[in-house]
């Protein structure tokens, strides 16, 4: 991807950004919570053939987090970001 | 009058039982399939390619092999490795283009050269040839090399191992698939691998593009897309596929002739027995799955070649080109099997580090497959590690912090 539309500075190269794993959700609920789970929830995701909601920040610039879609079978944003 | 050129592997129709299928005709695949057929004997085995046999990682890697890392477990294996390929090449008879001509890995700061003193002790105990260096003696290794105070990551030191080397990618792969077709292994390109079927916890077989097959035994070698091979029955593993760039610049005098690679400037450098400069390491921090490459990629990689090595400025990229890096969160391979399903192997997450691991995973994931008997040499990569908290420590950091091993 060369370029990520950040919602507050616009269109920037991606290399002014920080990528923040796919969105899945807040962490899961401490009871019950085996590292089994709490792991999955960490790494198991962002392996998605499509469009994958996902974090970023832009860190050389307004360092706002925010969500975009991307589509990892072209590796293009497909949607404007929302600041979170 | 025609030249009559002859298949390197013969085609075959897909049948309808296997002992064992293997998913992915990659060097891991082949190699796997290789071994298996001549080491344990058993010769009714498939290769299921989506593509063509290396189109992977197996054919866009730039071959560096070394045996230089932190931990005892990749140690063991790769020490090993590197001595295999003499002797590859002759059981394959195919000329791999084994260069063992050293590798050389530079520090560019205090911290380096503390993480470097345990990559050197955890080699010397393993008994991989392996010795910390100067500046000077970096330079006199690679003449061309740069030991300026005026560039971004000046120089420092390095390790050196011997044993380190390089090869060609593209015979290593055509020679084991070759090799394992010789011992009666099917190959099939062009066949995709749309469902694993699984009853009561027991492999049952795969459902393909071109058929049914049953088998007891399914082996995941897929590369980046081993994750959803594995997510067909429901194992999840945490896998990012992320591409990673390589290219080659325009046939040169030799003046490079060993591998050479820096952490800090994330580049790795080799000259190839035809000239051409191979270089590359910059990787995608975002997973996706279209291998494409990027002009700041090239732009990057320009300026610290030009930093490392003044003498090639002037030189001419020639071809770039990327792949899929499928990488887990302790930069080691992820191999298990016979796990909560019976009959499920999977061996990946070898992100950037897969090609010189090929052949002597290959055996002993093949020795895995055949006494269903998790090798001594494969245990520490079990999938289960995270949950333990025993990561593999291949993760440099500083020398007074630990856990690294």
């Amino acid at each position: 991807m060369v370029t990520i539309t950040c919602p507050i500075c616009g269109k920037r190269s991606q290399k002014e950004f920080r990528y923040g794993n796919e969105d899945v959700g807040p962490m899961p609920d401490e009871t019950d919570l085996t590292p089994e789970k709490y792991l999955e929830y960490l790494y198991s995701n962002g392996n998605h053939t499509g469009i994958q909601k996902e974090w970023w920040c832009h860190v050389k610039g307004c360092g706002t987090w925010f969500i975009i879609e991307r589509d990892t079978r072209t590796n293009l944003q497909v949607s404007s970001g929302d600041v979170k | 009058m025609a030249i009559k050129l002859k298949r390197m592997w013969p085609e075959y129709n897909l049948n309808s039982s296997y002992d064992a299928v293997i998913i992915g005709g990659g060097i891991h695949g082949c190699a796997t399939a290789y071994y298996l057929a001549k080491d344990q004997g058993m010769k009714n085995i498939a290769v299921i390619e989506k593509n063509c046999i290396g189109y992977g990682g197996s054919g866009r890697n730039t071959a560096i092999v070394r045996a230089n890392q932190r931990t005892q477990s990749n140690l063991r294996l790769h020490k090993e490795g590197i001595e295999l390929w003499p002797q590859l090449t002759c059981e394959l008879d195919f000329n791999l283009m084994f260069n063992q001509s050293g590798h050389l890995s530079l520090a560019h700061s205090e911290a380096t050269i503390g993480a470097f003193r345990i990559n050197v002790s955890s080699a010397q105990l393993s008994g991989v040839d392996c010795k910390f260096i100067d500046a000077e003696e970096c330079r006199e290794l690679v003449p061309a090399l740069s030991l300026s105070r005026d560039i971004t990551h000046p120089v420092c030191g390095g390790i050196y191992s011997p044993p380190g080397g390089v090869l060609r990618h593209d015979a290593v792969i055509w020679g084991l698939a070759r090799g394992a077709s010789s011992h009666g292994v099917h190959i099939h390109q062009g066949v995709e691998v749309t469902g694993i079927d699984v009853v009561d916890h027991k492999i049952q077989g795969v459902t393909t593009s071109k058929g049914k097959i049953k088998t007891p035994k399914v082996i995941v070698a897929g590369g980046a897309y081993s994750v959803q091979l594995a997510e067909m029955i429901g194992i999840k593993l945490p896998i990012h596929p992320l591409t990673i760039q390589a290219m080659v610049t325009q046939p040169l005098k030799p003046f490079l002739n060993l591998a050479l690679s820096s952490g800090a400037y994330d580049i790795y450098i080799t000259q190839t027995l035809k000239g051409e400069i191979a270089t590359g390491a910059h990787m995608d921090e975002a997973p996706n799955f279209t291998s494409s490459v990027t002009s700041i990629c090239l732009k990057h990689q320009a300026q610290m070649l030009t930093e490392l090595l003044p003498c090639m400025k002037g030189a001419r990229f020639m071809r770039i080109w990327g792949g899929l890096a499928d990488m887990a969160p302790d930069m080691a391979p992820i191999i298990f099997g016979n796990d909560e399903i019976e009959g499920f192997f999977f061996n990946g997450a070898w992100g950037y580090y897969g090609f010189k691991s090929g052949p002597i995973v290959g055996k002993y994931m093949a020795q895995f497959v055949a006494t269903d008997v998790t090798p001594h040499h494969l245990e520490q990569f079990t999938n289960k590690r995270f949950a333990r908290f025993r990561y593999t420590g291949e993760r440099a950091v500083p020398a007074q912090i630990g856990p690294w091993n």
